[in-house]
């Protein structure tokens, strides 16, 4: 109970009372500025582009993920033979430090040297090449493909946990009435693990409001602040620009955008412990 | 499906094949960049240079060497278990003992208490990492092995404590009162016989809580700045700063780096597995 208030709920509290003043990180006394912070906040184009870059990528790095991952966990559900081998393959990516993924798929997106400019060369796409992570307009989603690659794992493995609890008799009965692989998909598979779909959305989703490693190895928000999401903005005003009040206020928008999603989960995952049929 | 592969209808059996070497590309496809990196840090250090993606066209330990000496590597590898291992003990011991606490002892305040702790779940570490790096600093334990281990045990507490009650609140109440008949003293009970039923929940938990602290970036990034104590994530991004043009000795430090996450997860895959599904599902 200590720790807990020492080290969260102080700097919480804390947290409240830097978004009104002005502290640059060596006054003890900073001068109250009342709203000035949030003002700023919304009149900062940077922030609106932070933002932006944000929505991209709850909206693109959820639905990948999900859309990937479930189609893993489907081709795996009857497997037998190799089941082992598959999971660490495919999950061991989430469980990697974010640093070392950042790394090693910058060489990947190497302009010159790297497989995927090489692999485009190979099928003919040499029109398509690029330095994806040098040009604003591709640097935002190479770093979001990286990201979507360590994700699939997460959702793979639970929605293949999930699997395990459908009936698979009713799809074998749907088969033998004539529904096809979509059908049998949307009207037999999906109602039955519809709450831990809808799980792995919002937990995607959060994730997505406080994407901060990635990006920051990657790209450190750059080619100028075209992977800036508001993590990395936070950052860079507080520690960089040593405007910690304002970083301070931009952290709090994060949260203030996440907590609804988070409740909303919590809610979720006792509707789904409620059912009995747990992890 | 209970019937096993050998008797499938040869129709099936082909479409079982196809789904097999289906799985097995993107199974490549998926540990591709593990591959690249093991590739490129065993290489000579000439041919790193010359053609560092090229898959497997020389070995040598040079790269490794270089990573471990030149790149402090070896210090880094000492830190990340500096930093791991005390913090995960914390969250395990104080999360069993606040799971059972919050499930079977009652006391004033307890739902309170319980909500506070779970807060921790729901606002997000950014939210209160600035104002807690000048609170560190001003009590002294910002830079030390001791501050940074204090604020990953209690960034894994609240998970931990929601995560061990549940365990606690399934125990059928029985034996604790069995046991208080007997005469047992609630430490008793607690260590005797409530802690080796939770010991698998336990172990799933310290797992998740050491690659959590492991692949932690940004607590030591901000609260290490001065970097004598500096783990293997940041040190990787220093390195990959630092000397982006080597891209051997960066291979090899990636490799470090992820190295000993690979062992644990494929000794421990269930424990790993089931962390991280809790940490999803149970609730």
């Amino acid at each position: 109970m200590l720790m807990v208030t020492v080290f969260f709920l102080f700097p919480l509290v804390n947290a409240l009372y830097y978004a009104f003043v002005d502290f640059d990180g060596l006054n003890p006394a900073p001068p109250f500025v009342g709203l000035d912070n949030f003002t700023e906040m919304f009149t900062d184009p940077r922030v609106w582009a932070a933002l932006q870059n944000n929505a991209i990528w709850i909206l693109i790095g959820t639905v990948s993920p999900l859309v990937i991952g479930l189609t893993l966990a489907l081709l795996m559900w009857t497997v037998r033979r190799g089941r082992t081998f598959y999971r660490v393959a495919f999950f061991l990516p989430y469980v990697l430090p974010q640093v070392a993924i950042g790394v090693v798929w910058s060489w990947i997106y190497d302009p010159i040297r790297g497989w995927l400019n090489r692999a485009l060369e190979l099928v003919g796409l040499e029109h398509w090449q690029t330095g994806w992570l040098g040009n604003p307009d591709t640097a935002l989603y190479a770093v979001l493909a990286t990201a979507i690659w360590a994700t699939s794992g997460f959702v793979f493995i639970i929605f293949l946990s999930a699997l395990r609890n459908v009936d698979i008799e009713l799809v074998d009965a749907a088969r033998l009435d004539g529904a096809n692989t979509l059908q049998r998909l949307r009207y037999v598979v999906l109602p039955q693990i519809m709450p831990v779909f809808l799980m792995v959305t919002t937990i995607t989703l959060i994730g997505g409001f406080s994407v901060f490693d990635i990006i920051f190895v990657m790209t450190g928000g750059g080619p100028a602040g075209a992977t800036d999401v508001l993590g990395t903005y936070a950052y860079t005003n507080a520690f960089e620009l040593s405007r910690i009040s304002y970083g301070t206020t931009l952290a709090l928008l994060i949260t203030v955008l996440a907590i609804p999603f988070t409740i909303a989960l919590n809610r979720l995952q006792r509707r789904v412990s409620m059912q009995g049929t747990g992890a | 499906m209970t019937v096993q592969d050998n008797t499938l209808s040869p129709r099936r059996r082909v479409a079982l094949v196809n789904k097999h070497v289906l799985l097995v590309v993107l199974s490549l496809l998926a540990l591709f960049p593990v591959i690249l990196t093991v590739s490129t840090a065993l290489k000579t250090a000439r041919d790193a240079q010359a053609n560092p993606f090229g898959f497997f066209s020389t070995f040598s330990s040079e790269n490794i060497v270089t990573a471990w000496t030149v790149g402090n590597f070896s210090d880094y590898l000492l830190n990340s278990f500096l930093l791991s291992v005390p913090s995960t003990m914390i969250v395990v011991v104080l999360s069993t003992m606040a799971g059972y606490t919050f499930a079977r002892l009652p006391f004033p305040g307890r739902t309170v208490a319980f909500y506070l702790v779970v807060l921790g779940l729901l606002v997000p570490f950014f939210t209160y990492m600035i104002p807690l790096y000048f609170q560190l600093r001003g009590i002294g334990l910002l830079n030390t092995l001791l501050g940074v281990n204090l604020v990953l045990a209690t960034t894994g507490l609240a998970f931990g404590t929601f995560f061990m009650r549940a365990f606690f609140t399934d125990l059928p109440t029985e034996l604790e009162q069995a046991a208080r008949i007997d005469g047992a003293s609630e430490w008793q009970i607690f260590l005797k016989i409530m802690v080796p039923l939770v010991s698998s929940g336990a172990g799933a938990l310290a797992v998740f809580t050491f690659l959590q602290n492991w692949n932690n970036f940004l607590v030591p990034l901000l609260y290490l700045p001065g970097g004598e104590y500096r783990p293997l994530t940041t040190g990787l991004y220093l390195f990959l700063g630092g000397r982006s043009i080597d891209l051997g000795p960066l291979a090899a430090g990636t490799l470090i780096t992820i190295l000993p996450v690979i062992v644990l997860f494929v000794a421990l895959q269930k424990q790993v597995t089931q962390g991280f599904l809790s940490g999803a599902v149970k609730g």
